[in-house]
């Protein structure tokens, strides 16, 4: 069983590929999300808004794609993205 | 072990181990038919039983028992040798007041008693008749009954340690009455008083002696009786007389005791008249017959004893009747020959008297037998003139003394004519100076030879001086022989001078001088001065009384001045002319005789004085066998040492003796004689009382205070007649006094007489010391010092030291040592100060056996005077009372033991208790039990540190499992100490008491320690009862206290104050309701113990059961109320009860009567849960209890608890509930179990508890527990369950995150890096809020990858993440897994 996660695609406004995830990420679903982000192509914004819990696996597919994605975050994850050092990398949304 | 391996079938061989220990006894215990007893077979027997058969029949103590409802009686080797006798072996197994029917009247009541009381007694030389030798037997027996029980502790029979001690009494009885029959031998007595005192002694015996008569033998053959006792005259039995011949006597067989034999008669049925019984049931039935003995005659007479009928005639009473008729023997002949004494010495005072008379009446008659001697021994002398020396020698001697005698009577004539005023002188006028002269010069030889300047200066005077020349010869021998005497060195001077109308004469001397008090005695008649030193101290004390007389004849005077040391001067001074004189004594012209015969007897005694060449001692020959005048010889060959200074005396008295068959030696002063006699002590030494350097009355004095020559009689010979002398010479210690002159007859008869008195004394002496010897108890004689001059036999068989050895100074060899027993040291310097300054006492002390074993002895001691001596001594006698000692410090010991292993409360403490009884009795280094049990090691304990059996020494764990083999309560020794094998409850037990080397371990303490083992092992048996009964009641009490499973965040405690049984009134409950809330109790029934903890339990399962209907606190206190008005004891019952949402944290609670909960916050405030209170249970059923509601906040704690825990004496309940809450508050970061450990023990009074305590303890949330596979998809759900748990410790939202975070990488890497080969595998998480801080841990059981950023950079975010959200965290990884830690602190 998998650690429930939707991830909706989806346009920004300004055309750019938007991907809306809605759970928790770990590592049981990771590759889901790997699947989401590469269908897309070019820079995407993933909004974790509605994410609740994000690991390290989690960050591992965000890192690998850090020059391509920029994150919509709310506070609770803040600590993650910042402590891994992938909010110096990649723009961070929400903060 | 000696167990019985099937209980059913006893195979012949396991009876017979019960009885093991003994051989013989056990082969004869073992045949009895047990099944036909109350006892049943041994197979059945209890432990007890068979132990206290083993103690029995391995102990060589005397010892019976009795067992059971019965009394079955046992018995082992020692007792059926001492005492049971002809009963064996009929009498093992028989009820044992069929075994003793004869005393059971005696020993039945003490045994009652024991069994009743179970206190031991104790009876010393009990008076028992017993029946084992085939007739009632006068016995006495010193024994203990002690209590035996049986494995429940009840007294079901006794066992009885015993000592014979028939032949110490009997023993005792008989010495008194021969120590009274001598006890006072300085008496003497006439026969009759004699006969008088032994019938009185005797009488006072009428134990050993029923009745006695007492025959003396008559001239004529017949015998007449003497005296009777038990009996009065008046009985037929006590015939006056008793003809010479048999028949007329009988039954005293009266030809055989004349001639000196002993008979025992036959009474039964010989007599028609009853005898008396003494202090007996029956008279005597037979009677013992035995002669009084006369030392070389016929006996005196003889002695009838009735016998004790209840005693055997053997060697000792045979020998107690012999001696006593000795003694009688002894006390007729000494009062017969004290008799005979008395007139021998009556005799020879009226021969004194006569003998004065003749001398002073008729003494002049001497002078015609005189010159018949001295006149054809002249002739005779001129005749052998160099002929036979020997008999010119004799002839000298008759000559020179019989010239002196001739003096001597010449001289007692002048006295009683000058007395009578009948002296003839005849005064002629002649030259002084010339005749003075001629008389000195016949003293020139003596007193060149004595080496003396001579000095004569007699110038021719102008005129002539009127002399009797008689007289005047006698004047001036006597004043030269004087001079001579008392001159050793230097000169002696004789002038003659003119001075007015005298003549003045003087004889001076460089002598020894005179003392100034003698001057005023000088001239007095027969007194003799005592001077230190003189050539000879013959002398009749006449000479210068004589001389006086005689110038005062002359119408002169005589003085002396004399200094000592100097010299002495007499001046004599004449007048010239005849004026003065009678007329008719005056003659007109000078005669012209010379010097007269008068001279030569001086002249020649002087000479004898002087040393001469040829030695006085050499042994003149034996005179031949038919000589009539020495027949009076001794029996047996005597030496006799003579000392007298004169050379004729010493050589008269040697030829008597030797003639008469003595062994003679002679000396020639006291001082001389002192040394021949310390050197080898002559049967009589005869001495003169007057001679030079040591005088025969010192000379006595002097053998009298040394103790190896107390005892020679001594014979004193003096010229001093008189009463008043010989008095004196007596007094001194002399045995006997003759006066010269005396015959050569009267002197045998002296000598032989003191010769055989001394023998008879020194049989006294004999007697004594037979007596002393046959004393059954030691016997000692102590000097002003303390040392030990005079011991008997027993003495040293009791100590092992010998009168060999003696004199025994303090400190004395047999003391305890005081470097190895101080405390027995003590104990006997302690006595002996009493002996040395009280002078009387007794004391039971311990000894030490020459052979090094402990002795205890009983002594006693008086002081006296020796009689002889004067001297203070000490006398004792002592016995050896180490049995009884010993008895009594087995029962103490016994009892100590008992004490001390029946308060012990386990089976441990009972064991330890019991090692160190044993090691304070033994003093022993170290006491070491090891039960050999079914655990893996044997099990140590030991009274310092117990080590384990590994750490025990190799040869001491060899020589403990080697007394594994030893049979049940058989010591076993070494020179370290001694081991035993004990029955403990878990298996064979080897105790090893370990007393150090150098001090034995004595049969008593071998014993000893058996019966403390048996004792030791029936406690264990209790004492594992105990512990049995108190594991049952804990297993009950935990039973019904709680929950066998705390709900998590829950921590218990339980203290009962009620030891040793764990159990009280005070209870704890948590009840799992359906709604996953948890009901909580804690409840408190009023008193303690057994009866409180039966109410609890039903109280607490009513209580668990009404809220498991989820009827709320109130409602369930409510119906627990009905329910406690039917239980007695729950009246008043306080209880706490509320139901907890471990969820919310919310608590509905009713309190009846209970001291508040208290909650402690995690901001450190406390809050008491005071609302729902209402009574105590059961006071008013019905009424409506108060319901109250509070939450419990996130990481605060719930204290309940039972008053026992805060109430204490004189202190406001407050106080208490202030400080258990300060206690909480103080336990912030320990878990919630730790705390009720720090709660209990802070609050804890000094003593500990005194009521009893129940304590709950909740903190909420309740610590989070998950066990999950290691699978991925666990991740989400363990995260959610984690989530809510975060939740409920109320965290910020951020702080929850990060936990939620860390836990979830930690779980992850468990899953992908632990479990990744064996998916599965359980992970564990748990998480539990303090007050401060939040802790989780989560394990695996596999191995972590080491991380490797750089290596493997993508994959090792997870740790740095974990160490970023949390403050702590640790990885721990082993072989059984890896352990990952973290904490946070809570803001």
């Amino acid at each position: 069983m998998t650690t429930p996660l939707t991830l909706t695609p989806g346009r920004r406004p300004d055309g750019t590929a938007l991907l809306t995830a809605v759970g928790e990420i770990d590592m049981t679903n990771t590759e889901a999300l790997c699947e989401a982000l590469d269908a897309t192509y070019g820079p995407v914004v993933l909004d974790l808004t509605a994410v609740e819990y994000l690991d390290s696996a989690g960050l591992n597919v965000l890192f690998a794609r850090a020059d391509r994605v920029e994150l919509v975050a709310t506070a609770l994850l803040a600590p993650v993205l910042t402590i891994s050092g992938l909010a110096d990398l990649t723009t961070v949304h929400g903060l | 072990m000696a167990r019985l391996a099937d209980a059913e079938h006893p195979s012949p061989s396991a009876s017979a181990g019960v009885f093991a220990a003994d051989a013989e006894v056990g082969a004869d215990l073992a045949a009895v038919d047990w099944a036909a007893t109350p006892l049943g077979p041994p197979a059945d027997w209890p432990q007890s039983l068979r132990t206290a058969v083993s103690i029995l029949l391995s102990s060589r103590f005397s010892m019976w028992m009795a067992w059971g409802p019965e009394l079955t009686f046992f018995c082992n080797a020692a007792y059926r040798r001492d005492t049971l006798g002809q009963k064996y072996p009929w009498a093992l197994g028989r009820p044992a007041s069929e075994v003793w029917a004869e005393i059971w009247d005696d020993i039945g009541p003490r045994i009652d008693a024991v069994l009743a009381t179970g206190e031991a007694t104790w009876d010393e030389a009990l008076l028992l008749f017993l029946e084992r030798s085939g007739y009632p037997e006068e016995s006495y027996h010193t024994f203990s009954y002690s209590p035996l029980w049986d494995d429940s502790g009840a007294v079901v029979g006794m066992l009885c340690v015993v000592s014979e001690e028939t032949e110490r009494v009997i023993g005792e009885r008989r010495m008194a009455t021969l120590r009274d029959l001598g006890s006072d031998p300085s008496v003497v007595r006439t026969e009759e008083e004699m006969l008088a005192f032994a019938g009185q002694q005797l009488s006072q015996n009428p134990r050993d002696l029923p009745f006695t008569l007492t025959y003396l033998f008559q001239p004529d053959g017949t015998a007449r009786l003497s005296r009777c006792t038990g009996l009065t005259e008046a009985h037929p039995v006590a015939r006056a007389e008793l003809p010479s011949d048999a028949q007329g006597a009988a039954p005293w067989p009266i030809a055989a005791l004349a001639a000196g034999g002993s008979g025992v008669i036959d009474l039964d049925g010989v007599l028609t008249t009853a005898l008396p019984a003494g202090p007996w049931p029956e008279p005597p039935a037979q009677a013992l017959t035995v002669p009084l003995p006369q030392q070389g005659g016929a006996p005196y007479g003889f002695l009838v004893a009735g016998l004790n009928r209840y005693r055997p005639l053997d060697a000792g009473y045979r020998g107690f009747v012999e001696l006593v008729a000795g003694h009688i023997a002894a006390g007729i002949s000494s009062a017969r020959s004290y008799e005979a004494q008395q007139r021998r010495a009556e005799e020879l005072a009226e021969l004194d008297r006569a003998k004065t008379t003749f001398f002073s009446n008729i003494s002049h008659e001497f002078r015609t037998p005189l010159t018949l001697i001295l006149g054809p021994v002249e002739e005779l002398r001129a005749q052998f003139e160099g002929g036979d020396p020997r008999v010119r020698e004799e002839l000298e001697a008759v000559h020179r003394n019989g010239l002196r005698l001739g003096r001597l009577v010449n001289s007692l004539l002048d006295f009683s004519r000058i007395e009578a005023g009948r002296m003839r002188a005849r005064y002629e006028p002649v030259d002084l100076s010339a005749i003075t002269t001629e008389l000195a010069s016949v003293f020139r030889s003596a007193v060149d030879k004595a080496g003396l300047a001579y000095e004569v200066d007699c110038p021719t005077l102008d005129e002539p001086v009127y002399i009797d020349r008689g007289m005047w010869e006698k004047v001036v021998l006597n004043l030269l022989s004087n001079a001579l005497k008392f001159t050793f060195e230097g000169s002696i001077r004789v002038a003659v001078r003119a001075e007015s109308d005298h003549a003045v004469v003087t004889v001076s001397d460089t002598g020894i001088g005179l003392p100034a008090e003698e001057m005023p005695r000088l001239f007095e008649r027969f007194h003799r001065i005592e001077t230190a030193r003189s050539r000879s101290n013959e002398g009749s004390g006449i000479g210068l009384a004589l001389v006086k007389e005689l110038v005062v004849l002359h119408g002169g005077t005589i003085s002396a001045d004399s200094t000592p040391d100097e010299g002495t001067r007499f001046t004599l001074r004449l007048p010239f002319g005849k004026e003065h004189l009678p007329a008719d004594a005056v003659e007109t012209a000078a005669s012209t005789a010379a010097v007269s015969a008068t001279a030569e007897p001086y002249v020649l005694e002087a000479l004898r004085w002087l040393p001469t060449d040829t030695p006085d001692t050499q042994a003149p020959p034996m005179p031949t066998p038919g000589d009539t005048a020495y027949t009076s010889g001794p029996e047996v060959p005597a030496r006799v040492l003579i000392a007298d200074d004169n050379a004729d005396m010493r050589e008269y008295l040697t030829r008597i003796l030797r003639g008469a068959g003595y062994h003679v030696e002679t000396v020639t002063d006291g001082h001389e004689a002192l040394q021949a006699v310390r050197a080898d002590p002559p049967d009589l030494m005869v001495s003169d009382v007057m001679m030079p350097r040591l005088d025969g009355l010192s000379l006595v004095r002097e053998l009298r205070l040394d103790p190896r020559t107390a005892a020679v009689p001594v014979l004193l010979l003096s010229a001093r007649a008189g009463q008043e002398a010989s008095i004196e010479g007596l007094q001194a210690g002399a045995d006997d006094y003759l006066v010269k002159p005396f015959a050569a007859a009267e002197l045998l008869a002296r000598v032989r007489a003191n010769v055989e008195l001394s023998r008879l004394r020194t049989h006294h002496a004999r007697w004594r010391t037979a007596l002393v010897d046959s004393l059954q108890e030691a016997f000692f004689v102590c000097d002003e010092e303390g040392t030990v001059v005079e011991i008997n036999a027993a003495f040293s068989d009791i100590l092992g030291y010998g009168p060999d050895e003696l004199p025994y100074r303090p400190i004395h060899p047999w003391w305890p040592k005081a470097d190895s027993d101080p405390e027995g040291h003590r104990q006997v310097a302690l006595a002996f100060a009493g002996l040395m300054e009280e002078g009387q006492g007794r004391y039971t002390i311990p000894a030490t056996h020459r052979d090094g074993r402990r002795l205890w002895i009983d002594a006693a001691f008086n002081q006296t005077q020796d009689p002889d001596t004067g001297r203070r001594v000490v006398v004792g006698t002592f016995r050896d009372v180490t049995s009884e000692h010993h008895a009594i410090q087995r029962e103490s010991a016994l009892a100590a033991l008992s004490l001390r292993v029946s308060q012990a409360t386990s089976l441990p403490e009972a064991l330890t208790g019991a090692l160190s009884e044993l090691k304070e009795l033994w003093r022993a280094r170290q006491v070491t039990a090891v039960v050999f049990g079914h655990r893996a090691e044997p099990a140590v304990t030991a009274t310092d540190a117990a080590p384990e059996w590994r750490d025990v020494p190799a040869d001491r764990r060899a020589a403990l499992t080697a007394l594994r083999e030893q049979p049940l309560l058989a010591p076993v020794t070494d020179h370290t100490g001694a081991g035993i094998t004990v029955e403990h409850p878990e298996g064979p037990m080897a105790l090893w008491v370990d007393v150090g080397s150098g001090r034995p371990f004595t049969d008593e303490d071998q014993l000893l320690l058996s019966l403390l083992a048996g004792r030791l092992a029936q406690g264990l048996v209790r004492a594992h009862q105990i512990d049995q009964q108190r594991e049952t009641a804990i297993a009950l009490q935990r039973a019904i206290l709680g929950p066998s499973h705390l709900p998590a965040g829950f921590a218990v405690r339980y203290e009962p104050a009620t030891q040793p049984l764990e159990v009280g009134g005070d209870w704890y409950d948590t009840v799992a309701l359906p709604d996953e809330r948890i009901g909580i109790v804690v409840g408190d029934c009023v008193g303690r113990g057994l009866e409180a903890a039966s109410v609890m339990g039903q109280l607490r399962s009513a209580c668990r059961a009404l809220l498991l209907q989820d009827a709320g606190p109130s409602r369930t206190l409510m119906a627990l109320d009905r329910f406690a008005a039917g239980i007695p004891g729950a009246l008043c019952t306080t209880v706490f009860c509320g139901v907890l949402d471990p969820e919310t944290g919310r608590l509905t609670y009713s309190s009846a009567g209970h001291p508040p909960g208290i909650l402690a916050h995690h901001d450190g405030t406390t809050h008491l849960l005071e609302d729902g209170r209402s009574l105590p249970l059961a006071v008013r059923p019905g009424r409506a209890r108060p319901e109250a509601e509070c939450t419990i906040p996130a990481r605060a704690t719930l204290l309940l608890y039972t008053d026992g825990l805060v109430e204490r004496r004189r202190r406001p309940l407050s106080e208490g509930i202030d400080k258990a809450g300060e206690a909480v508050q103080d336990g912030r970061d320990v878990t919630v179990d730790d705390l009720a450990t720090q709660v209990m023990s802070r609050l804890a009074p000094e003593n500990g508890y005194d009521d009893d305590v129940a304590l709950l303890l909740y903190r909420h949330p309740a610590p989070l527990e998950v066990t999950f596979p290691a699978e991925s998809s666990q991740l989400a759900p363990v995260r959610q369950a984690l989530r809510t748990w975060l939740e409920r410790c109320q965290l910020p939202p951020q702080t929850a995150q990060s936990v939620l975070v860390a836990a979830g990488e930690a779980c992850a890497n468990a899953i992908e890096h632990g479990h990744r080969h064996t998916p599965g595998e359980p992970v564990r998480l748990r998480a539990e809020a303090y007050v401060d801080d939040l802790r989780l841990v989560i394990t695996d059981s596999g191995q972590w990858k080491i991380p490797q950023p750089e290596a493997n950079a993508h994959r090792g975010r997870g740790m740095p993440l974990m160490k970023a959200m949390m403050q702590h965290v640790t990885v721990t990884s082993g072989a059984a897994g890896t352990t990952v830690q973290m904490r946070t602190r809570i803001a």
